[in-house]
């Protein structure tokens, strides 16, 4: 019986919705969303819940417990570093520094500006090019600190190509 | 129940419940295992492994199998044989390790330190330890269960001082509730009582791992989060993580026992008392089996009422206009001599719903035998009806089942009553139950609590309640799923089958409103529950309708065989604490001692304000409390008392009431009361003194007894509250059977009453209660739920306390809205007597005449916690339909 905020409720719903699968849960249900519109805004707790029959508490509960859900929009870009074991053996470290040091960061997370979107990344798959970082979902390997520099740089340059 | 099963541990033999697990079954021996995340009554989370032990048990072949591991005890099921050890060596290092653990992330300067049994706050520490990281400064200091399992495991002082600062910020905006997660051992005791328990999942533990910790959905306040303010989770909360705001820091001197003033469900609560003689704290009792540990909003944070100083301290008699305190004596002697001139039935006497036993039976005597007065009642007895017809029809005078048995019941039916916030705890087992799967289903206008837990959620046309449980039962006969043999043995079947033949199904969907087949599904869904329970409390149905309405609920139950089968039954819901007492004791105008009808036309509740008005009722004395009339008519009897040429006035504080009197007399808090109260399931409970007078204000048996001494009546010679309460039992045959020591130990249930059953014919009323006003042409039906996930709540968390600030919103009918000129998403205002608010139109499917809008709990709890009234929680606004008048702003 909502006045408000309608038409991302909407969308939410219908992300809900759509799911093809024998099961729907909470996690899947969030799954579909953060698919759907890139992150977990309240609303999103808020309709799971309804749907689920579960208080926004346990919805926000099983969302908080995952490190890949987001409660806030991501940036236009994403970059991930992997720290898989093996891209740590073949120096994943030395790029992971020259990455945190050209954004701005610390740790994961998004910079300033909303721009990038940074988060570690335990194994990306293709641990025989390691050291490998991934850049809006594309893989590079054997990266090394200047190459990761300078794909960063690239994408500074030419922001919102998404 | 099934044989206990047999077992040792630490060397002793013991017996325990089949299905326990072995620190239950310790516990039950009065054995100790140290544990933190187990707590009696919920379902064993195994998080903390404290409790961890040695256990075998033995094979066929008579030797012992030992369990792998270092199971924990909490977890695991005891059997027959089993050995456990609990003390041995290896546990004990165990132990102390994960208590080392635990206490890294732990502020626990005090804890692994020598003075720990000398220092208090204003010590000076001697280890140079912080304010923040010292137990002596915590407010659950010495209540702490972490600090007593560190003591009893003697843990050495090797443990370094430093700890894993969490730094996480305070939560402390929210109503009567404090949170401190830096103390948190993330036991998740509290997240399991509010989910498990209360059914209300209103925090959680969210992140995982090292971070994990408790709170709620983005941290949002517990406003709109689903909390009921029940205090569960912190009663649970073995460290200071949770604690109750009010007296924080207040060390209890003593601990009473008492039982709740606020409704009769009768909670028993241990009441903190501190030195300076004020409650602080309530805790309710695991044990009592009334309330099984729970309490609501007003029994946890609603007795601050006793503490004020603004308290009535000395008699008083208006002399010149003017209230001027005087003493007992000179009061008493006042009142006895003009009284003397009302004893021809001028009189009347107006008990509180607060009252005991001992009061309400010493009142109605004062009032029949001194006063020569049938003009007895209690300030709550408002709807006689509710209670009358099951009396009349069953012989049963409380519910015929009791509060917990609800939780067994397949199927409840709920009419008309908002039990979560007027009777909170006789909600737990529903939801409970509801979690199990069983069926709910809600009758009223209003959206409340349950019917977000129904599974059947019907909103009738106002008044229209009478057809509508008629159309269950014509659905009931039509499709033969009566009990018949339960029909059979109930007095004039018949007659109460063919007035069935009335109620067509076509005609009362045009009545209610409701559509047939919904009707129909409601009926199948009552009348095939194994077990199904009615509760109703008729709060939205009219004065003139409502005894047919509560005698057609009670032929739906016996039609259906479920009173006195199993666990249904059928549970009036009034509102006064101790009303069912009255009752029972003749304090109300309805009825004598024991249920024997007045026989005259006795002035009450219902028509007092007539007979004021018209001079019939010359004196009246009124129990006050602050008086809880209908709050619609607070006004009208005030106008009323005014005619009165004498008004004798017993209050705890200066109210409306006390501004009228001629005498005041100073009244005894349920807090400095000796007696008893009845629940609603006719349990007798004790109230005991936990502040003890604290001024001149007496109790009224005694106030009673005094006056009726001093117009020279004799009977009223009682030393205490237990004279009186031996003389109840030799009048009352219900009470015939109580025992004060069982009383006093958990309650005791009276004695029933047996008789036959009786269907009562209601015929299908013409009515429309008084439904059509010109003034005011629209009824609106406010409700209110603990959430509402679908819209944004709206709460400002930039002061120092949270609070809502959305706009309602109200729905109406589309005819009503394009009359007034209203479209969806207008703004909106409804008017009514006494009454006005904004919201945003919401045109939807609901009848015609009819308005509605649902707020949040959380509105309610802020209003109560910053009321500044003496009693705040008396004067909470419960959801009456009200007519009103809409326009477009
Ligand atoms: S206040 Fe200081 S000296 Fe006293 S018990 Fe605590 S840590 Fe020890
Ligand atoms: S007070 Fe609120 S959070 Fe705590 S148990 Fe009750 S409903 Fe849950
Ligand atoms: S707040 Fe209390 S009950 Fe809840 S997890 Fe923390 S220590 Fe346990
Ligand atoms: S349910 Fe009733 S008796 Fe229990 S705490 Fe609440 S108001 Fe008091
Ligand atoms: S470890 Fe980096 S791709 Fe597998
Ligand atoms: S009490 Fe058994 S694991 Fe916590």
């Amino acid at each position: 019986m909502t006045v408000e905020n309608d038409s991302l409720r909407k969308q939410i719903k219908e992300a809900i919705a759509s799911q093809k699968r024998p099961t729907v849960t909470v996690l899947s249900s969030l799954l579909a969303i953060q698919d759907s519109i890139g992150y977990i805004p309240n609303e999103a707790i808020e309709e799971v819940a309804i749907a689920m029959n579960a208080s926004i508490n346990s919805v926000f509960g099983v969302a908080s417990f995952y490190p890949n859900f987001r409660f806030t929009p991501p940036g236009d870009h994403s970059v991930e570093v992997c720290w898989g074991p093996t891209c740590h053996l073949l120096g994943a470290g030395r790029v992971l520094d020259e990455v945190l040091e050209q954004l701005g960061l610390e740790d994961e997370g998004d910079t300033p500006d909303g721009q990038v979107s940074f988060r570690f990344n335990t194994c990306l798959g293709a641990c025989s090019r390691g050291p490998v970082i991934s850049i809006d979902h594309e893989l590079y390997g054997n990266v090394t600190d200047t190459q990761a520099s300078i794909l960063l740089r690239q994408l500074k340059d030419n922001p919102k190509t998404s | 129940m099934a044989d206990k099963i047999n077992l040792t541990i630490d060397g002793v033999e013991v017996q325990a419940d089949p299905g326990s697990v072995i620190i239950q079954a310790a516990m039950d021996n009065d054995l100790y295992i140290p544990y933190l995340c187990y707590y009696p009554g919920m379902k064993p989370y195994g998080a903390c492994r404290m409790c961890v032990v040695k256990a075998e048990a033995p094979t066929p072949d008579g030797s012992y199998r030992p369990l792998p591991g270092s199971p924990a005890s909490c977890t695991t099921p005891i059997s027959e044989g089993m050995r456990v050890e609990t003390n041995t060596d290896e546990l004990v290092s165990l132990r102390k390790g994960i208590l080392d653990l635990l206490i890294s992330e732990h502020p626990h300067g005090c804890l692994n330190c020598h003075r720990i049994d000398l220092c208090g706050p204003t010590d000076v520490c001697l280890r140079h330890v912080t304010v923040n990281d010292r137990c002596v400064t915590c407010p659950k200091n010495e209540r702490c269960e972490l600090k007593d399992t560190v003591r009893y495991m003697e843990m050495e002082l090797t443990t370094p001082l430093t700890y894993n600062n969490r730094h996480l910020p305070l939560e402390v905006k929210d109503p009567y509730w404090d949170m401190d997660m830096n103390l948190c051992i993330v036991c998740a005791r509290c997240v399991r009582a509010c989910d498990e328990v209360r059914g209300d999942s209103a925090i959680t533990l969210k992140d995982r791992s090292g971070r994990s910790i408790i709170g709620t959905s983005q941290g949002t306040s517990l406003l709109e989060s689903g909390c009921e303010f029940c205090g569960a989770c912190i009663d649970v909360c073995p460290t200071g993580a949770l604690v109750e705001r009010d007296y924080k820091w207040d060390k209890a001197e003593k601990k009473v026992t008492s039982t709740c003033p606020h409704c009769p469900v009768g909670c028993q609560l241990s009441l903190d008392v501190s030195k300076r003689n004020k409650i602080i704290r309530a805790i309710p009792e695991r044990t009592a089996e009334a309330n099984r540990g729970m309490a609501c909003y007003k029994g946890k944070f609603g007795l601050d009422f006793v503490n004020s100083r603004k308290k009535i301290d000395k008699p008083m008699i208006r002399n010149n206009g003017v209230l001027e305190e005087t003493t007992w004596p000179t009061a008493l002697d006042f009142i006895s001599e003009k009284l003397l001139n009302y004893r021809n039935g001028e009189f009347a006497l107006i008990g509180s719903p607060r009252g005991t036993n001992e009061d309400h039976y010493v009142g109605q005597k004062f009032g029949r035998d001194v006063m020569h007065s049938a003009n007895v009642d209690i300030s709550s007895n408002t709807h006689p009806e509710i209670t009358k017809p099951l009396g009349d029809m069953t012989g049963r005078r409380t519910s015929t089942s009791r509060i917990w048995q609800l939780l067994d019941t397949d199927c409840v039916l709920v009419v008309s009553s908002n039990i979560t916030e007027s009777q909170n705890v006789v909600s737990v087992p529903i939801k409970q139950a509801a979690a199990n799967g069983t069926k709910i289903i809600v009758v009223d206008q209003r959206e409340t609590e349950l019917t977000r837990y129904a599974d059947i959620w019907l909103r009738p046309k106002v008044d229209s309640e009478i057809d509508l449980i008629g159309g269950f039962m014509r659905t009931i006969i039509d499709e033969s799923l009566e009990d018949n043999e339960a029909c059979q043995s109930c007095g004039e079947f018949t007659e109460f089958r063919n007035s069935l033949w009335d109620y067509d199904l076509t005609d009362i969907e045009a009545t209610t409103g409701v559509p047939q087949d919904e009707i129909r599904n409601a009926a199948r869904m009552f009348a095939n529950a194994e077990n199904a329970s009615t509760i109703y409390g008729l709060e939205t149905i009219s004065p003139q309708i409502r005894e047919h309405c509560a005698k057609a609920i009670v032929n739906l139950a016996l039609m259906t065989g479920n009173i006195d089968n199993g666990p249904s039954g059928i549970y009036p819901m009034f509102k006064g604490a101790n009303e069912q007492g009255a009752r029972d004791l003749g304090a109300c105008s309805e009825y004598l001692p024991n249920y024997v009808a007045t026989g005259e036309s006795a002035v009450g509740m219902t028509n007092l304000i007539e007979s004021l008005n018209s001079g019939k009722i010359k004196a009246i004395e009124i129990v006050g409390d602050s008086p809880t009339f209908d709050e619609d008519q607070v006004g009208d009897f005030y106008k009323a008392f005014k005619q009165s040429e004498l008004v004798i006035a017993h209050d705890n504080f200066e109210s409306a009431l006390t501004e009228i009197a001629d005498v005041v007399l100073p009244s005894s808090t349920f807090a400095e009361k000796t007696g008893t109260y009845t629940n609603l399931e006719g349990r007798v409970h004790c109230v005991n003194p936990s502040i003890g007078p604290s001024s001149e204000a007496d109790e009224e048996w005694r106030i009673f007894s005094q006056i009726a001494q001093r117009m020279g009546a004799s009977g009223f010679e009682y030393r205490n509250s237990s004279d009186v309460f031996v003389e109840i039992q030799e009048k009352v045959s219900s009470y015939t059977n109580l025992d004060l020591d069982k009383v006093k130990k958990n309650g005791q249930i009276m004695r029933k009453e047996n008789q036959d059953f009786q269907f009562a014919v209601v015929t299908r009323a013409e009515v429309s209660g008084d439904t059509t006003n010109s003034e005011y042409p629209i009824i609106f039906a406010p409700g209110r739920v603990l959430q509402q996930p679908d819209r944004d709540a709206g709460i400002d968390t930039s002061s120092d306390k949270n609070t809502i600030t959305r706009t309602e919103i109200v729905e109406i009918n589309a005819s009503d809205a394009s009359e007034h000129g209203i479209a969806e998403g207008d703004n909106i205002k409804l008017e009514g007597q006494g009454f006005s608010m904004n919201g945003i139109a919401h045109v939807n499917g609901i009848h015609k005449g009819m308005a509605a809008s649902t707020s949040l709990f959380g509105s309610l709890v802020e209003d109560l916690a910053n009321s500044g009234d003496n009693d705040p929680v008396l004067k909470s606004d419960s959801l009456r339909l009200r007519k009103v008048r809409i326009e477009k702003i």
